[in-house]
């Protein structure tokens, strides 16, 4: 398909416009703000739990340092994507509902939709505010339906909880299965470089995995996604240069 | 359970009334911020595309994750309870990042799960590492993001460019079939992603292969739900005493 406009696979000149930004810090402030009212609700209310404030605090610390690993494994993959959609969106999508796996899968169908590849010349500026356009509709239905769905199942937790169990345990596990399944066998055709990548990465998660679980190293279940993407681009890289 | 006075209960009902207004006041917030983002680069830009291309590439996606939006809050709301679930749909990352946090923080403080004790301690370790979420990604991403990648040759930047899906995409996969511990589905997705993408994409129009990945899910969650009595089922029984665990 050919795009009359947006031609340009200038990605960065538009994704990082000035009120963008206002936006991604508006969003983080978001964060911010619930956070500082749900400590100070704990707080508050922590004698009506049998809870010390000494305790509220050891629990808002632990929270923090067990999210250490798993944040700077998602910034590893944010700075990696940075070149793709630009600052401000990479903060709206990665910092909001939504992780860097599902953003670039839901990216890469999107620019499927109008037969352009993520990242090569197919990938123009028009490609880019269509891919914008899927994840943010996407991430709104997420939000929406926590929005629709939470109060329903408060008041009636005990029922709606046990909704059709077997099929709550089958369909979500599969469809994701499915999807990566068919996202990495997509990269097969393109060329064998890709198929590096794909192979470099899926070894160094099981190993990864593998000495996690035998050594016990909770760790390095955390990181073994930065150390996959690192190893993939690494191969790719004395690959081609 | 144990029992509690009636000043508890009130104050219990307080944080209650607190966290469940605030988190929808807040959730509805980042979701007008983040969902305006593409619609003011459209009116601030002139790239031509039609809405006819948005809502085909949004179906394409929706094919994909929409079990998902309905599925994930009923999974994960008997995990996190009210509060929770508007920090979690708000952070994301809810799996690899905020459930580990709380299951951290109760230990830590000796939280017997199910308990109110247990479901604050989880709004607090939730309400910690989501600091750490946004300082990180401000500090590391905003602020030095551009910078790091542009002290990157342009060599790097361009394998990462170019090479970045499947490097992730080998990673995520392997994560999830060790994660998901479910042998029959996961045979059958690389089945069915072997056949969509190499017997029937080629041999189809465009319309159909812009549906790879929805077909390669649709086939996948029917083949495993009609044959899901063969073999053994044990994996949603491991999943049940795992979603119990926080609150």
């Amino acid at each position: 398909m050919i795009l009359a406009q947006g031609t340009s696979t200038d990605i960065v000149s538009i994704a990082n416009a000035p009120l963008l930004w206002i936006l991604a810090l508006a969003v983080l402030g978001v964060i911010v703000l619930q956070s500082a009212v749900y400590m100070k609700a704990v707080r508050k209310n922590a004698a009506g739990a049998d809870m010390t404030q000494r305790e509220v605090f050891q629990a808002f610390r632990a929270g923090g340092v067990a999210a250490i690993g798993p944040s700077l494994a998602v910034v590893l993959v944010a700075i990696a994507l940075l070149p793709l959609f630009g600052t401000p969106s990479i903060l709206v999508r990665i910092g909001l509902i939504g992780s860097a796996a599902t953003e670039t899968a839901s990216a890469s169908i999107a620019a499927g939709t109008v037969g352009a590849n993520l990242g090569d010349s197919t990938y123009t500026q028009s490609v880019f505010l269509i891919a914008l356009f899927a994840m943010s509709l996407s991430g709104a239905c997420w939000m929406i339906s926590t929005l629709i769905l939470t109060p329903i199942l408060a008041r009636g937790q005990d029922k709606l909880t046990k909704v059709n169990p077997a099929l709550m345990a089958i369909v979500p596990s599969a469809a994701l299965l499915a999807a990566f399944s068919g996202l990495t066998v997509t990269e097969f055709p393109k060329s064998a470089i890709h198929i590096l990548a794909v192979l470099v990465s899926a070894t160094i998660m099981a190993i990864c995995l593998f000495v996690a679980r035998r050594l016990d190293q909770a760790w390095l279940r955390e990181w073994a996604l930065g150390f996959s993407i690192i190893g993939g681009l690494i191969a790719t890289y004395i690959a081609t240069n | 359970m144990s029992t509690y006075t009636p000043e508890q209960d009130a104050l219990f009902a307080a944080y209650t009334r607190t966290t469940n207004n605030w988190g929808r006041i807040t959730l509805f917030a980042g979701f007008l911020i983040a969902t305006s983002v593409p619609f003011i680069v459209l009116a601030t830009t002139d790239l031509g595309i039609t809405m006819g291309q948005v809502i085909t590439a949004f179906i394409a996606v929706a094919a994909v994750y929409g079990a998902f939006y309905v599925v994930e809050p009923l999974t994960y709301f008997p995990i996190l309870g009210p509060a929770g679930m508007y920090q979690a749909f708000l952070i994301g990352n809810i799996a690899n990042k905020l459930v580990p946090s709380a299951i951290v923080a109760q230990s830590t403080i000796d939280a017997k799960p199910g308990t109110r004790k247990a479901a604050y301690a989880a709004t607090a370790a939730i309400s910690g590492a989501a600091v750490v979420h946004v300082f990180s990604l401000l500090l590391l991403v905003g602020i030095l993001g551009t910078w790091i990648v542009s002290i990157m040759p342009e060599s790097v930047t361009e394998v990462a460019r170019l090479y970045i899906l499947p490097s992730i995409l080998g990673g995520v996969v392997v994560q999830l079939v060790a994660t998901l511990k479910q042998a029959r589905s996961t045979v059958i997705a690389i089945v069915v992603a072997l056949v969509v993408v190499f017997l029937v994409v080629p041999n189809t129009p465009k319309l159909v292969s812009s549906f790879a990945i929805a077909l390669c899910v649709i086939l996948t969650v029917a083949i495993s739900w009609f044959t899901r009595h063969i073999g053994s089922g044990s994996s949603s029984d491991e999943e049940q005493t795992e979603g119990s665990l926080i609150n």
